[in-house]
């Protein structure tokens, strides 16, 4: 039995110890969670009830968004039927809110016309006949009519052109030009019907007056920013800082935007590419109806500036803004041959097909909690639990050892042993699966040690008592062990089932520290069975020590008998008659 | 020898029904009055239950005043403010306001950075949507019922049913208890608050499987079980546990003490506080009602057992209706010793007279507990 327990004994610690050898070699470090080291964290949930691959769907959006900020550990986790968002040490807190929280639909709207950014409205009214006015940029060449006010501020509307073959600079403003009186009817060649906008003939109702009613800003307020209405939206300036108090300081236009035309959902890819030395991007819609005919529909109104679309441009709104106005500069498009180009550089190129590919979320999120924690108080919070939970180990340690002796130093290597497997996982999981360690999970930890001793002060209890009722300490050992074994097994499992159900049904903070008091709990099984139980049989049928109950803090017996003889006899000869 | 030095020993017999008489009514009153505050104070539910903003300022010049102005100038004057410091000596204003705010947090965000003269960056801001918390609440619910269930599935399977109903109403009192501390101080429920709750359900359940646990083992003990009756047993058990109990709950505090005093006290933490004040309450709680409710009522749900019933009408006859529940102690029947120590251990027993070698009956002072002897005409070998 001795043999076998030492191998036991040595296989754990090679390889409990190896692997967390391994896993500081490697430099697995323990993930942070954001409360611990500062980040931003919030709580997605939908609005309505919707099934769960939509949910995971979303995911993968938000996902995309976050790593496109460059966030170095971001947590995306469906969590029920919420969404978690955390990431960690993310700087500019309230920009990664509103990109994560962004959930409105991309939707294409036709241009009526562009506003100054921060005129009244009924100045903007007065200008939207001036058609093309900023649209149209220093890189789209043909820009013949700009005698509107706002031409050096909108310097980024792009056009749309084919990206085939050789196609230069894509901007083929060509024979369509922008200044195209809106007079003739559009060549609806291509289109298969024109029911959503009607094509000739008189001016379309929806670009002959602008929207009256704005907010003071002079842009349509957030709740009547409804799909089928004409809406004044701004064109936003990305570098730029926003204000809460003067929003209008970052708008670079206001557009007037006829209904829309097609949603994001038209969209099967795009991507921002490098041809001929120029940033462009190239959207891939989808083939049919819902794809790339339908903004064939509105490219062939708008390429010939038909009174639905009289500036040629098509307005791509995301969430209420206008993230770029492009000319539309063919008729008629082959679903993956399309290129939108302007001044972009990479960035923006990218910031573009990013929108594009992941503009729209299938269902609508609504922020339920948000947290941003500054690094200090994150590394406050950090120090504090473990200093915390240093003291409170140092204590139970001299505890442990004022009252079970060597016993009590044995529990202490067998936590210890413990921890090091919890940090080899932690390390593990946090470099692999992208779980963080939280404060909740911390305080878990901590609490964890009283776990972890219990299963020995519960084997060292039997342990006494058995010596207590007379019998040797040799041959309490393993009557006392399968006893309180199977105790700590019975206790153990309660709280591992406990922490179960917390893990699967609850969110958030409990999660964190369910998952971590379950771990404990198996660590403490693993840990009693394979290290601790043939530790203490081999130090009490070790010669030296074995012949010393007190060592072990079990009371000697008195004088009168030891006189007697009694149990003692055992011990003498220990480690020799028993097998 | 004194009661720590006999505890030390292993050779504690109390009779812990003296225990129940005075403390099964206590444990009483205080849920009446928990139950009582709950329904007539309620609870003072954080921002994660009821929606609302808290701002966190860094600043050393920003006192409550300015805070207050700052938040009076948003429309936000009844926000509730104080000031905390945290490890390194900085102040830290943190300022909590309703429901109402959460919409307009970046606003709030930048009001209060200019008057503090930080960056809105620095500012911890947290912010709840008011339906959240009835989220988190009905999953805590949720979660609580499963637990229920399933422990005491768990419990009915591994040891029995009665068991099972003990362990429940004990973990159930604990929860009462600490949602009656809360309720009756008035101190901030938060999600910390929440799961620390939980963790005392895993806790209370720990310390009372330790001890039926103990129970069945003692019932398997050959002739134990026809000597003593079942409350008998359950005090034995006890007995035998109570070290285990003390120790445990002491190792388990003083990591928890550690975090309330110095993570929160001295560090300033306030996550760590409020984990770690529910965790007191809850442990305390959780080994005080595995000694208290769970094992009395256990043993007085056995006792109705026709069997139990039988034994201790038997017993009692053999008493005159007074059936001791100490002293059996060590009492262990000698067939369960193996041969070698058999002699030397019978201690207690008057039916073995030869070891004397240890046993209560040199430890104990002269004249102390009864000894029941074995009812002789069961007796066997």
């Amino acid at each position: 039995m001795r043999r076998k327990g030492l191998r036991g004994l040595l296989t754990f610690l090679v390889l409990s110890i190896g692997a967390f050898v391994a896993v500081l070699a490697v430099g697995y470090k323990p993930l942070l969670g954001l409360d611990l080291q500062g980040g931003v964290s919030v709580v997605l949930q939908p609005s309505e009830d919707v099934p769960t691959d939509q949910l995971d769907q979303a995911i993968d959006i938000i996902r995309s968004r976050v790593d496109a900020l460059g966030v170095a550990e971001p947590d995306i986790s469906r969590q029920g039927d919420t969404i978690l968002v955390q990431l960690p040490g993310v700087e500019n807190q309230t920009r990664a809110l509103d990109l994560v929280g962004q959930t409105a639909e991309l939707r294409f709207r036709p241009v009526c016309g562009v506003l100054p950014a921060t005129d009244a409205v009924d100045a903007g009214a007065t200008t939207t006949t001036t058609a093309p006015a900023g649209g149209t940029t220093n890189t789209t060449a043909p820009t013949t009519d700009s005698s509107a006010t706002d031409t050096t501020e909108s310097g980024l509307a792009p056009a749309v052109g084919l990206g085939t073959g050789e196609s230069a600079g894509a901007v083929q403003a060509d024979p369509t030009t922008s200044t195209a009186p809106p007079t003739t009817a559009p060549p609806t060649t291509d289109t298969p019907t024109a029911t959503t906008v009607p094509a000739t003939g008189e001016p379309s109702a929806d670009c002959t007056a602008p929207p009256t009613d704005v907010n003071r800003n002079g842009i349509t307020r957030r709740v009547d920013d409804n799909a089928e209405d004409p809406v004044i939206l701004p064109e936003v300036d990305p570098d730029c800082d926003i204000d809460p108090a003067d929003p209008t300081a970052c708008w670079v236009a206001r557009y007037w935007l006829g209904p829309t035309a097609l949603k994001g959902d038209a969209l099967s890819d795009a991507s921002a590419t490098f041809p001929n030395n120029q940033w462009v991007v190239n959207p891939i819609f989808k083939s049919g109806a819902d794809g790339i005919d339908a903004f064939n529909e509105v490219a062939a109104l708008c390429n010939t500036a038909s009174p639905s679309c009289p500036t040629t441009q098509l307005a791509i709104v995301l969430d209420g803004v206008v993230i770029s106005a492009p000319q539309i500069n063919e008729p008629s498009f082959q679903r993956d041959q399309i290129q939108i180009s302007g001044s972009f550089d990479e960035g923006s190129a990218k910031d573009l097909a990013l929108v594009l590919r992941y503009g729209a979320l299938p269902i609508e999120l609504e922020p339920q909690q948000t947290q941003t924690v500054s690094a200090t108080l994150g590394t406050d919070a950090l120090h504090a639990g473990l200093v915390a939970g240093l003291i409170g180990l140092a204590i139970a340690t001299v505890l442990m050892i004022a009252y079970y002796r060597l016993l009590g130093v044995l529990a202490i290597v067998s936590l210890l042993s413990g921890a090091m497997m919890l940090w080899t996982i932690i390390a593990y999981l946090g470099e692999t699966r992208g779980l963080a360690l939280t404060l909740a999970g911390v305080t878990g930890i901590i609490v964890s040690i009283g776990v972890s001793l219990d299963s020995n002060v519960v084997y060292y209890e039997h342990l006494k008592e058995d010596v207590a009722n007379g019998r040797t300490l040799r041959s309490s050992v393993e009557r006392s062990f399968s006893n309180a074994f199977s105790t700590i097994v019975k206790a153990d499992m309660a709280s591992i089932i406990g922490a179960a159900i917390l893990y699967f049904l609850t969110v958030g903070a409990v999660r964190g520290f369910a998952f971590y008091l379950g771990l404990a709990a198996l660590l403490d099984l693993v840990a009693f069975y394979f290290l601790l139980k043939p530790m203490v049989a081999l130090l009490v049928t070790s010669r030296r020590f074995g012949a010393h109950p007190s060592w072990f803090g079990i009371p000697e017996r008195s004088a009168a008998a030891d006189g007697a003889g009694g149990p003692i006899v055992g011990l003498d000869d220990a480690g020799e008659d028993v097998p | 020898m004194s009661g720590i030095a006999r505890l030390y020993r292993g050779d504690n017999d109390y009779d812990f029904r003296k225990l129940w008489r005075i403390a099964l009514p206590l444990s009483a009153v205080l849920v009446v009055i928990s139950v009582v505050s709950l329904f007539t104070r309620g609870l003072n539910l954080g921002i994660d239950f009821e929606g609302g903003g808290v701002w966190e300022v860094p600043s050393q010049d920003f006192s409550i005043g300015d805070a207050r102005d700052a938040m009076g100038s948003v429309g936000e004057a009844d926000a509730k403010i104080t000031t905390l410091t945290n490890s390194s000596g900085d102040q830290i204003v943190r300022i909590q306001a309703g429901a109402e705010s959460v919409t307009r947090s970046g606003e709030i965000t930048e009001t209060l950075a200019d008057a503090a003269g930080v960056q809105p960056d620095e500012i911890s801001v947290s912010t709840v949507g008011p339906s959240w918390g009835d989220n988190i609440t009905d999953k805590a619910v949720r979660a609580l019922v499963m637990f229920f269930v399933i422990m005491a599935i768990y419990i009915a399977l591994t040891l029995e049913w009665r068991m099972a109903v003990g362990a429940l109403v004990a973990v159930a009192h604990d929860i009462v208890i600490s949602v009656g501390v809360y309720s009756l101080f008035q101190l901030e429920v938060t999600p910390a608050t929440v799961v620390a709750f939980l963790t005392i359900l895993g806790f209370s359940l720990y310390d009372t499987i330790v001890v039926f646990d103990k129970v069945k083992e003692n019932q398997a003990r050959v002739g134990l079980a026809n000597r003593t009756t079942y409350t008998g047993l359950m005090n034995l058990s006890l007995n035998q546990t109570l070290m285990r109990s003390v120790n445990t709950t002491v190792v388990t505090v003083v990591p928890v003490l550690s975090i309330l005093l110095i993570g929160a006290v001295l560090l300033g933490a306030v996550t760590l506080e409020e984990f770690g004040f529910a965790l007191l309450i809850g442990l305390v709680s959780g080994a005080y009602s595995s000694i208290v409710v769970a094992s009395s009522l256990v043993a007085a749900l056995k006792e109705r057992e026709p069997r139990n019933r039988q034994l201790r009408e038997r017993l009692e006859r053999s008493y005159d209706g007074a059936v001791p529940v100490t002293g059996i102690r060590h009492a262990t029947p000698a067939a369960m010793r193996p041969a070698a120590t058999a002699a030397a251990s019978v201690g207690g027993s008057p039916a073995s007279s030869s070891g004397a070698s240890r046993g209560p009956g040199v430890d104990r002072p002269a004249g102390g507990t009864a000894i029941p002897p074995r009812p002789r005409k069961k007796k066997r070998r």
